[in-house]
Order: C-alpha cells, then structure tokens, then sequence
C-alpha cells in the first residue's frame, strides 16, 4: 500500500510535469496553427542554461530562475516567432513540421556545441531547496520540489483555460489563427498577440525542462532532454491540441502508467525498462486509434504557397541519363573511400525519395523514414543473404522481402491515422520511428520466441553484406555506386511518371480536397493507403541499400533525429522533385561529412590554430537546422530556383557549352593524374556556382543590346482588366526580348515583376 | 510608419464635407498595380456604391481604405486627415469599420466570442450583445455555437451584427449580399438605410447593381480600377447597363 | 421509380435541429429547387444525401436502395454527384485536370469490361459543353468565382452521374452566366434525363428551370410545388421571398 501511495504520487507529480509541457504545445498551436516541434529543445536549453546559471556560475536559485524563466525563455519565444515562425502562415503542413524540427535540431547541436557532452565532470541537477527538502503524507516521503511541481500545473491548467476563455485577450489570441487580418479591421493587433503567445508557450517549456530534469533523475543529455518533453506530445494529442482539461487527464495517465509499470513489472522481464520509455509513444498510438474520425468537411483549404511544376518525361528521362553518366564519369578519377561517401549520399538520396512520393505527391507525412530502413535492414539479414563471411551476398529476394515488409509494416502505422488528419500521421509514424528504436533495436540478446531462440539485432550491430543479383556481383565499391545510381534515377523516372499519371492527379486530388473527392466516388483511406505502402518500400529498399554500403550497421543509424534531418533536407531541398531528394542525400550523406572531415584535417595540420577549425566543425553541425529554419521565406525548395537558374543557362547557349566544356577539360585532366581530386572538387566547385551568374549578368546585358529596347513598363497593364492571353505574353516576350533571357512566360502569373532591369 | 491622426474619433469631425475621399489613389498587388489613380467622395452620412463586374477592382478601393493594403500613389482622406500609413488596426479603433467580403468571421470562435472581438474598437460586450440579438434573433439562439459551423447566411449576419453595433462614423461593407436570401438582403439594406439616417457615412460594394441603388445616394462605377463615372442612381442607369454587357 | 427519395430525414447538432423530417423526392430528367432562408437547412440536406453527414433519423434511397449507412464514396458510385457552396476544387491542378481526374476516379470504380471511359477525350468533350473553353488551362485558383462554380458542375459531370446536386452554382455569376447557365441545366435533365436538384437564392434561375419547387424553413419543408405555386404561396413569401414585388 505504502509503495502504491508512492508511486501514485510520483506518477500525478511527472504526470505535472507533462501537463505543462503539453500546456505549452496547446497554447502555440491554438494561437498560430503550429505544431511546434521545437517545444522539447526550448525546455532542454531552459534545463541546460538554468544549470549553468545556478551551479555552474553559482548563482541563488530565485535569480537564476527569474533569468530563465522570466526573460530568456519568453525572450527566445518571441524572437523564434518574429524571426522564423511568422513566415509560415500560408504554408503547407509539412512545411511547418520542417521549420520547428529545424529550430529543433539547431538548438540540439546548439546545446552539444555549447556544453560538451563529453565533459569529465557529470552535470549535477537538483532539486528545488535540495534532495532533501522532504514532507512526510500519508506516510510517504515527497519533496518540495514535487509539491512545487504539481501545484504549479494546476495552476497553470487553470490559468491557461481563464486566458482562453474568460479574458478578451485570449479569446483574440484564438482568433488569430483563424484570420489576423478580421481581427486588424475588429482593431485587434495579431502580431503582438502572436507574439506574446509564443513568448508564453516557451515560458511553459522551459518551466516544464527545469522541473523535469531532477524528477526523472536522468542525467543532462541534450537528446535526452528533448525527447523527454516530446513524451508530452501524447497528452496534448489526447486533448487534439484543443482541450486543456483532456490534455491534464492525458498527462496525468502518462505519468502515473510510467510509475506503475516501474513498480508492478516483475523485474525479471529484461523489456520492462525498454518499454517504460516507450510508453509515451505507445499511448500516442492508442490515441490515434481511439480518435474519432475527423469529419470530411469542407475545410476551405486555401492555396498554399508552395509550387512545384511538373517536369516533362523527357526532362525526366535527360536528367536520370546525365545523373548517370556524371556519377560513371565521377569513378573513373575517384579513390574508394569518396566513392564509398558518394554510395551513401546516394542510398540517403533514395530514402528521401520515398518523402516526395508521399509527402511531395500526396501531401502525407513521414517522420521516421529511416525506421523502415531499418526493418528493411532486419529483414535482410535475417532472411535475405547467403553465403558467409566475405563471401555473404545480399540477395534479390532478400531485397524484395524487406520492401515488402515494409510496405506492411507501414500499412500497419498508418492505418489507425490516416482517418484523421495530415498532423496525426506524422505523430503516428514519429511513434512508430521511437518505438523501433526503443523496442526493437535494442533487442540485442536472445528471447525465447515459440520454442526457438531468436534475436532480433544481435549483439547492437548487424553485418549486412552486399548485394549479388543472378551472375552481376555488386561487391566493389564502383559496381555498388553505379548500382544505387541507376536504380535512384529509375526511382526517379517512376515518380515523375507517377506525377504524369492518372494515380499521381488522383493523388493530388487528394491532397486538395479529400470530401470532394469521396463524393466523386474515389475511397479516401485506400488511396492514401497505397501510396503510404509504396512509400514505405522505398524508404525500405534505400535503407537497405544504405546498410549494405556501410556493410555494419548499429541502432544509431537508425535515430528518429537522422529521420526528421532527412526529411528536413528534403523539404529544403525540394519535396515537390526527386532532384530535391537528390541533393538532400548528397547533402547529409556527402558534404556534411566532407566538410566536417576537411576541417578536422585542417585543424591537425594547422595545429596552432585548431580551436579556430573545431568551432568550425560545430558551426557546421548547426547548418542544416539553419537551411531548415529560412524555409518559411521559400517553402518550394532550393530546386525551383536552381531549375529556374538551369533554364536560364538552357536558353543562353554560348553560357551552357562554356561551362560543359570547362567541367569536361577538367574532369579529363583529372583523369589524366594531371589535376588531384581536390583540385577538381574546387575548380568544379567555381564552374557551377560562379560562372553562372556573372556568366547571365553578362548575356543579358547583350541581349537587350540585340533586341534594342528600353525595358518597356506598360506592359503592367495588361492583366490588371483581363487576364493575360497567351497572345499578350508572346507579345510581351518579344517586346523584352524574354526569349533570349529564359523567363520562363508563367513566371508573370506568380507575380513576378514585368520589369526588366534596365 | 508616420501617421497624423491623433487618438480624436473621427466623428468629431463637423461640418458637411466628405467623409472619406479618395485623390489619385493607385495600388497594387506586388507588381501588378489595380487601381489606376482613383477619385472617389463619400459625403457625410450618405450612402455610395461602388458597382462594377467581376474583378474591377471594388474590393481593392475597400482594402485601401480600410488600411489593409497602403497605397502607392494619391492620398486617402478620412475626415480630412491623410490616413495613409495607418494601420487597420489603428483606424479600426478610430471608428472605421469594415465587413470584408465573404469570411467575416472567426470559424473557431463561438457566435459570442466573434461579438466579444467586435468591442475592441471601444465598446462594451453588454452592447455589442444587446444590438446583435435585437438585431438577428437567430444569433441570439446560438450564442454558443462555433461560427464556422453556421450557414452561409447565418455567417454574414454574424460580421454585419459587429457594423450595427460598433457605432462607426464611416463604414465600409463589401458584397453584402452574397449568399443570402432575398428577404435577408432587402432587410439588411433596410438597416443600411436606417444607418446611414444616423449620420453614419457608408461605403458598400456590390456586383448586383439592383439590390443597393434603392438605398444608395450615389453610385461610382468602377472599371478597369478607374471609377469611371459617378452620379445619383438615376443619373447612371444607362451606364449600369453598358457597364455590364460591355465589359 | 424515384432517382432519390429521402423518408423523414432528420440531422440534429447538439441541441438544434437542422433538418426534421425531410421527404422529398427525385425523378430521372427532372429539376427540383430547393429554396428557403439562410440556415434551413438545404446545404446539411445535401450533406446527408451524400454521407457526408450522418442522420440522426429517417434513411436515404438511392434507386430504390437503402443507402443510409453507406460512406460517400459508395453512394457515388452509384451515380450521385454535387457540388459545394464553399468552393471544394482540386487548387494545384489546372482547370482540365481537375475535370479530368474525376474521370480518372470513376475509371477506378467502374466496372473493367466496357465501363471505362477515355478520361482525357470526356474531359475536353464536357469543357465545351459548359463553356470552359477558355480558362481551360489556367490554374484554378486564378480564375473568377463564377467560372469556379462551373468547374464544380463539370467535374461532377465527370462521373456520368443520373443525379446531380447544385449548391448555390450561381453565387458569383455574372446575369449573363447565368442565363446561360439556366439553359445548360435544361438541356442536361432533358437530354441526358439527369435528375437535378438545386439550391440557390437567385429567384429568376430557380423559377425558370424547377419543375417542382420545395421551401425549406428551420429544417422542415413548410410549402411544396410549382413555380407559380411556390411563388404566390403566402407562407414562402412571408418566410423567404418578402414583398412580392422584390422578385423579378
Ligand atoms: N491578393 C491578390 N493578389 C493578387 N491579385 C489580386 C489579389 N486580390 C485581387 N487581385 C486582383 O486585383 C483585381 C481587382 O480585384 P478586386 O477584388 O478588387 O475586384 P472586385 O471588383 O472586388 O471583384 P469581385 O466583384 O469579383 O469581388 C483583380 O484582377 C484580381 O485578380
Ligand atoms: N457542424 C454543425 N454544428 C452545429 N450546427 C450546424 C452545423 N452545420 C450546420 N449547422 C446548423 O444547421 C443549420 C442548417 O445549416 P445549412 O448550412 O444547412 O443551411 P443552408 O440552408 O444551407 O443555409 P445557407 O443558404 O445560408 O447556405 C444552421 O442553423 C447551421 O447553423
Ligand atoms: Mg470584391
Ligand atoms: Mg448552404
């Protein structure tokens, strides 16, 4: 009984704790449409800055708290609102997820940077007036640090739901989700309140990471920290981000169910520690399931701010033959550990074609695309290779189990989800992502399993070997490259051949309006189905494929962290094109690395100076949460306007042999032994992204002296009392001579200036 | 952001000039300019139309006016003052008050907390409440139900409850009657009317010329982001009808 | 037998009642108007007709069958189509594909042998039979609402349905369109024998086209018949039409 009282306390107290870190997501989402990602690393930088205050300068706790809890956390809050988030409105879902996760990793490596995982002195957190600042009730021992905890969520839950209900102010925070511009002509200001509300939600945060941080004993690890708050996002599902008093009852179950299976699981099941970590996410799934369906109402859905134009199948098909000839042409002058690098950028590049597949195509989110990988990788091994030692071969029915595993595996996690909004799959598969992670990878020991041992990841690392289909051996590492090649680029000419199909407009039909569609006769849930399935397999293919390039694979290349970077790259990238997927694998496969690699080479070599390098390499690290962030100021991608660039150079003939002419000089001087590498990487480096633009500044210049004009300005008018016929814009390019410069004719539609340069 | 109005409500303003007036007025969406130097007068507590087809540019004349989109060119004069550079905002609480077209209220708000919005242009709730339900019993029986989930009629009788009781000195009402039943739209203009015998200055934009010119003292039509001609409503019906077929 | 008969439908929202024991039914090659003030109740009767909103009470036939339980999809494929009063279009498409893809949707559902149909060849033959020829390619977000609500009505053409249900498609048309419009309705339900029912609040197009006219008021059907009937009937004019003389 004394136990039961315990841990009932223990569990309302982290029950609390949740609470208000749940508080804190509601009141973000509620005042700004935001699922805000980011919730968890606030509260892990308020946990981290309040411990540097308070013991590592020493500080007295009530300054250090009122530093924290009373300027910076609301000052961050505000400033991410100002900076990042009010670029949003108007954009896509997974736009918004991308940019939180982005503020979330770049505050990760922000902490990592800042205080040293590493360092020889373990960080000690304690509890508010000490360990040992205890009250005796109902003959249990609690601290006051707990009472504090709990009180405060209290209050909060009820100071929150009178904000939101009772005060003008609040009501007005309410409404500017729904339209800041009623709510300016009502004489409402929505940029303050907005502000204001998100100062308020990182106030929450970061009180939720200060008191949670002593309760679960953990000790400080940044990651840690922030999935820790995450375990909330459960108890704000339960109240579907709405609903305070729902949300306490969430939290509350949270907390308490923790506590219990602590106490009541016989601790001689080895899964029990395992699985209390995964109970948040575990809940999040039984949330999902037990959901009511959302209505298919009209939900005037209005034009997001991301456009994709489709490329033809010709493109297509131009695109995936240079892609190849470029990576063949890039072996024959390369050493094998690039060549290993590049095979890895391009098995990421693959998995992050199943984003564009799902996310691009059909407006579907994934944030555990890696977790495939690694059931695809599970697979293989266990039933997919022969032979052994050097001589084990993946197989290509290995291959095709793994996908179609995990084209089940995906139907399973979606299925209770895809009834329900885009927001709550995604939730689903970061569960599913945490759950393989926790559950399943760890499992490096031998259970029992219907008579048989059976390990599921022996020993934390697998071996997975290469691929050998019929008599073609994929074993080396150019045979391996050219491999993932051609079968990305054919991934590739699939998608664009899916986006030209009648699946591929259905599924855009889908996307825009899923109640039209249902009255068209069209079964929403299996559509969606089908294409989470096929998604699914290739992010399984690419995982895969990623394991056998690395050829030993442990749990962390797996992390739900490297899932939500890689979709992020993506969507910064282009999630609408396989180019977009493209770069980002090259991107976080290759040049993260290189350069993380350069500078470490650097600072050996240049001893002297090596601080300068290592805080280098952590700038580096913050980059792609950086790139991730601007997002809101171009939600279409890098690839629109390198597409844009390339029709440029298309159009500007002299411009694009110039520059295929020097990259071929040089790649034969390289071939040659003439050039290193390096020196190819550098001047290859200047060929694209120098010559270009000076190159362009300089064509158009001669091509208005060709056409012989003034950049004329009334063609503005046109469009204003009708809208453009093409009769206009062919008049129009020949006026400006548009032709000669590769402006593309749409472009006018989007509200680009008519002007031209004088 | 340099503004010359100082916190004194419009309506102080005295004397029979216009209320608003507009002088070479141009703006744009981006690069594409809409209107083209636009002159337009709205007398004090008198009611003007702005008629014209689809696209015209009447939403545009309202926006600018309202604060929302500031001007390029040409001055916009409220009460004699140049408000160009105020904020919506701002001229909301000075006592301009704007029905926007289509979505003018909040979906996720409760008819009551739509109203409570309503009162931050300086007035109080009891008010607001009292005007609206004597108003449009219907919103009397609803107070709790979230707007959004409200007809399209119902919708609009919601945003026009907050021009009744705010008390504005100039009020801007854009396609009043879209959606809405016949006997709703000669009501609600019977209301205008009676506005407007209070003193109250309105602006209304409207695609279908016949509902408004019953209660209007002018009409302006708008082409091409010109106003093209301005007169009484008798004045102008051979234009209405050119203006129409023409275009 | 009717196309359509709905046997006293009720919906209710929490405390309110917006549908209470609504029959009304439809026959092939027929137009029926439905008119009443805003709030009676016509888009929810609709939304009950299609499944997208459930009944609290009373049952859907669709030719005969009992559909009530059925999700909207199903009862698509049975050959009901309609469009929305607030603007349900497919915005990254252009305005050929979003005709387009709803021949694309009924090609999944329709039986392989012989049911299928060239997609691309229907969706250009219906975009001139409504007049679309124009804005055929532009994107759908950038064209007027009047053009947008005809997008509706051939995207639901698309499907080759037998019954059609119109919410408001002559909200945002100009007098003109919708003349053109009116005609366009007639020639379907006379040719075709598609079974239309329309809502609308512009008078001159209900009482031109309806055969049959219901007046919905606080969910219930409180006058039923001809134009001529519908008009003159003091209950509908106090209700709905006003003064006689404000409609045209
Ligand atoms: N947000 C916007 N961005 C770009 N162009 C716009 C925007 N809003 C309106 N326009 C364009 O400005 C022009 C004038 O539009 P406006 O809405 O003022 O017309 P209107 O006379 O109110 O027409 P309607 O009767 O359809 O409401 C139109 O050509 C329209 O396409
Ligand atoms: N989801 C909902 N929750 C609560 N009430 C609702 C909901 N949907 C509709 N209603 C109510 O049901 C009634 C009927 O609404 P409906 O939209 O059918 O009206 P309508 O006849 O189409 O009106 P209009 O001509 O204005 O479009 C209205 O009073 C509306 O407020
Ligand atoms: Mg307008
Ligand atoms: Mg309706």
């Amino acid at each position: 009984m004394q136990q039961f009282v315990q841990y009932t306390i223990l569990g309302l107290v982290l029950g609390g704790v949740y609470f208000i870190a749940a508080s804190g997501l509601v009141v973000t989402y509620t005042t700004s449409g935001i699922f805000n990602f980011s919730q968890g690393a606030i509260a892990m930088l308020a946990a981290f800055t309040y411990w540097q205050l308070r013991w590592g300068w020493g500080w007295p706790a009530p300054i250090a708290l009122l530093v924290v809890l009373g300027v910076l956390a609301p000052a961050l809050g505000a400033v991410l609102y100002q900076v990042v988030m009010k670029n949003l409105r108007g954009t896509s879902e997974v736009t918004k997820i991308v940019v939180s996760v982005g503020v979330m990793l770049g505050f990760l490596a922000l902490a990592t940077w800042v205080w040293n995982p590493t360092a020889s002195s373990p960080r000690n957190f304690q509890k508010f007036f000490g360990a040992n600042a205890i009250v005796e009730i109902f003959g249990v021992r609690i601290t006051w640090h707990e009472i504090i905890s709990f009180v405060l969520a209290l209050g909060i839950a009820a100071g929150i739901r009178f904000l939101f209900v009772r005060t003008r102010s609040g009501v007005a925070m309410r409404a500017v989700v729904d339209d800041p511009e009623l709510l300016e002509l009502n004489g409402g200001r929505p940029e303050r309140l907005a502000t204001i509300s998100w100062a308020g939600g990182a106030f929450l945060a970061a009180l939720a990471g200060i008191l949670i941080t002593p309760i679960t004993g953990s000790s400080m690890s940044a990651n840690a920290l922030t999935l820790l708050v995450i375990d909330a996002f459960a108890a704000a599902m339960f109240g579907r981000l709405k609903s305070l008093p729902r949300t306490f009852v969430g939290a509350i179950v949270l907390g308490l169910t923790n506590y219990y299976v602590v106490a009541y699981f016989p601790s001689s099941w080895t899964w029990t520690s395992a699985f209390r970590q995964s109970i948040p996410m575990i809940m999040l799934f039984i949330i999902l399931i037990i959901l009511p369906q959302d209505r298919l109402r009209g939900t005037t859905v209005l034009r997001t701010r991301e456009r994709f134009h489709m490329p033809t199948m010709r493109t297509a098909w131009i695109a995936a033959l240079v892609l190849v000839v470029v990576m063949f042409s890039l072996q024959t002058i390369m050493q094998p550990s690039p060549m290993k690098t590049l095979a890895y950028g391009m098995t990421l590049a693959m998995i992050a074609l199943s984003l564009v597949l799902l996310t691009g195509l059909a407006g579907e989110i994934n944030l555990a695309a890696l977790s495939f990988g690694a059931i695809g990788t599970i697979v293989v091994f266990h039933f997919g290779t022969t032979g052994s030692g050097l001589d084990a071969r993946m197989t290509l029915w290995g291959i095709v189990l793994a996908s179609l595993v995990c084209a089940v595996v995906g139907a399973v996690v979606a299925l209770p989800a895809l009834r329900l909004r885009g927001l709550y799959l995604a939730l689903a598969t970061m569960a599913f992502g945490v759950f393989v992670s926790k559950m399943v990878l760890s499992e490096g020991n031998p259970r029992r399993l219907f008579g048989r041992d059976f390990t599921i990841f022996p020993g934390g690392t697998l071996r997975i070997p290469r691929p050998k289909i019929g008599p073609v051996d994929f074993n080396s590492d150019k045979a391996f490259l050219t491999l993932v090649t051609v079968l990305f680029a054919l991934l590739a000419i699939g998608l664009v051949a899916i986006r030209h199909s009648g699946y591929g407009r259905r599924l855009a039909a889908m996307k825009d309006s899923p109640a039209a569609c249902a009255t068209l006769g069209m079964s929403v849930v299996r559509l969606k189905l089908s294409v989470f399935m096929l998604s699914a397999a290739v992010a399984g293919l690419g995982g895969v494929l990623m394991s056998a390039q690395l050829g030993a694979v442990s749990a962390e290349r797996f992390d739900i962290f490297l899932s939500l970077s890689l979709l992020m790259v993506t969507v910064v990238g282009g999630i609408g094109y396989a180019s977009g997927a493209l770069l980002a694998g090259l991107f976080l496969g290759c040049s993260l690395l290189a350069m993380t690699n350069t500078l470490t080479k650097l600072g050996a070599d240049y001893a002297s100076i090596q601080a300068i390098f290592a805080f280098m390499i952590s700038a580096v690290t913050v980059l792609p949460a950086t790139i991730g962030i601007t997002m809101g100021k171009n939600p279409s991608g890098a690839v629109t306007d390198i597409v844009k660039g390339l029709n440029d150079i298309k159009q500007a003939r002299p411009l694009m042999f110039t520059i295929i002419g020097f990259e071929v000089g040089i790649w034969l001087l390289t071939a040659t032994d003439v050039l290193t590498n390096w020196n190819f990487v550098i001047l290859t480096a200047i060929n694209l992204l120098v010559v270009p633009p000076l190159g362009g500044a300089i064509m158009k210049k001669r091509a208005y002296a060709k056409a012989g004009v003034a950049p004329p300005t009334p063609a503005e008018f046109i469009g204003i009392d009708r809208a453009y016929t093409q009769l206009d814009l062919d008049e129009m390019e020949s006026v400006l001579g548009f032709d000669a410069l590769g402006v593309a004719a749409p472009v006018l539609h989007e509200g680009e200036p008519a002007h031209a340069p004088a | 952001m340099s503004t010359n109005i100082s916190a004194s409500h419009f309506s102080s303003h005295d004397g029979n000039g216009p209320l608003l007036e507009l002088a070479g007025v141009r703006a744009s969406y981006g690069p594409i300019e809409v209107l083209h130097g636009v002159d337009l007068v709205v007398p004090q507590g008198s009611v003007v139309a702005l008629l014209g087809p689809n696209g015209a540019g009447k939403s545009t004349i309202l926006k600018v006016c309202s604060g929302l989109l500031q001007p390029t060119a040409g001055e916009v004069r409220v009460a004699g003052r140049v408000i160009n550079g105020a904020t919506a905002d701002q001229l909301a609480r000075l006592g301009l008050c704007t029905i926007p077209e289509g979505k003018g209220v909040f979906p996720n708000l409760t008819v009551r907390e739509n109203l409570w919005m309503a009162t931050m242009a300086g007035v109080s709730l009891s008010d607001v409440e009292e005007i609206a339900y004597a108003r449009f019993p219907r919103l009397g029986e609803r107070r709790k139900q979230l707007a959004g989930t409200m007809s399209g009629g119902e919708q609009q009788m919601l945003s026009m409850a907050r021009a009744l009781s705010v008390n504005p000195a100039l009020l801007l009402l854009d396609e009043l009657s879209m959606g809405l039943a016949p006997l709703v739209v000669a009501n609600l203009y019977e209301i205008v009317a009676q506005v407007s015998e209070e003193g109250v200055s309105i602006l209304v934009s409207e695609q279908f010329a016949r509902t408004v010119l019953g209660i209007a003292h002018y009409a302006a039509i708008v082409l091409h982001g010109n106003v093209t001609r301005v007169g009484t409503p008798a004045e102008l019906e051979d234009e209405l009808s050119a203006a129409y077929l023409g275009s | 037998m009717p196309l359509l008969e709905t046997v006293g439908v009720k919906v209710r929202f929490g405390g309110n009642v917006a549908l209470d024991d609504v029959s009304i039914s439809i026959e092939p090659g027929s137009i029926t108007g439905l008119i009443g003030p805003n709030g009676a109740g016509k888009t929810t009767l609709f939304n009950a007709i299609t499944g997208l909103q459930s009944v609290s009470s009373g049952s859907v036939m669709l030719n005969g069958k009992d559909v009530t339980k059925f999700a909207p999809h199903k009862r698509a494929r049975l050959g009901l189509a309609r469009t929305f009063q607030r603007l349900e279009l497919f915005t990254s498409l252009s305005v050929r594909d979003n005709i387009r893809v709803a021949g694309e949707i009924r090609n999944r559902w329709k039986s392989i042998g012989g049911g299928r149909m060239d997609a691309t060849a229907e969706a250009d033959r219906i975009i001139d039979l409504v007049g679309l020829r124009d804005v055929a390619d532009r994107e759908v977000g950038e064209i007027p609402t009047g053009n947008a609500r005809v997008v509706e009505l051939a995207r639901a053409l698309m499907i080759q349905p037998s019954l059609l249900l119109l919410d408001e498609p002559a909200s945002g048309q100009t007098e003109d369109e919708t003349e053109a419009f009116g005609k366009l309705l007639r020639k379907l339900a006379a040719e075709d024998g598609l079974g239309i029912c329309l809502v609308e609040h512009d008078m001159d197009l209900v009482m031109n086209v309806c055969e049959t006219i219901h007046v919905l008021e606080f969910g219930r059907i409180i006058s039923s018949g001809s134009a001529e009937h519908v008009r003159t009937d003091p209950v509908v004019i106090d209700a709905y039409l006003g003064a006689p003389e404000s409609v045209g």
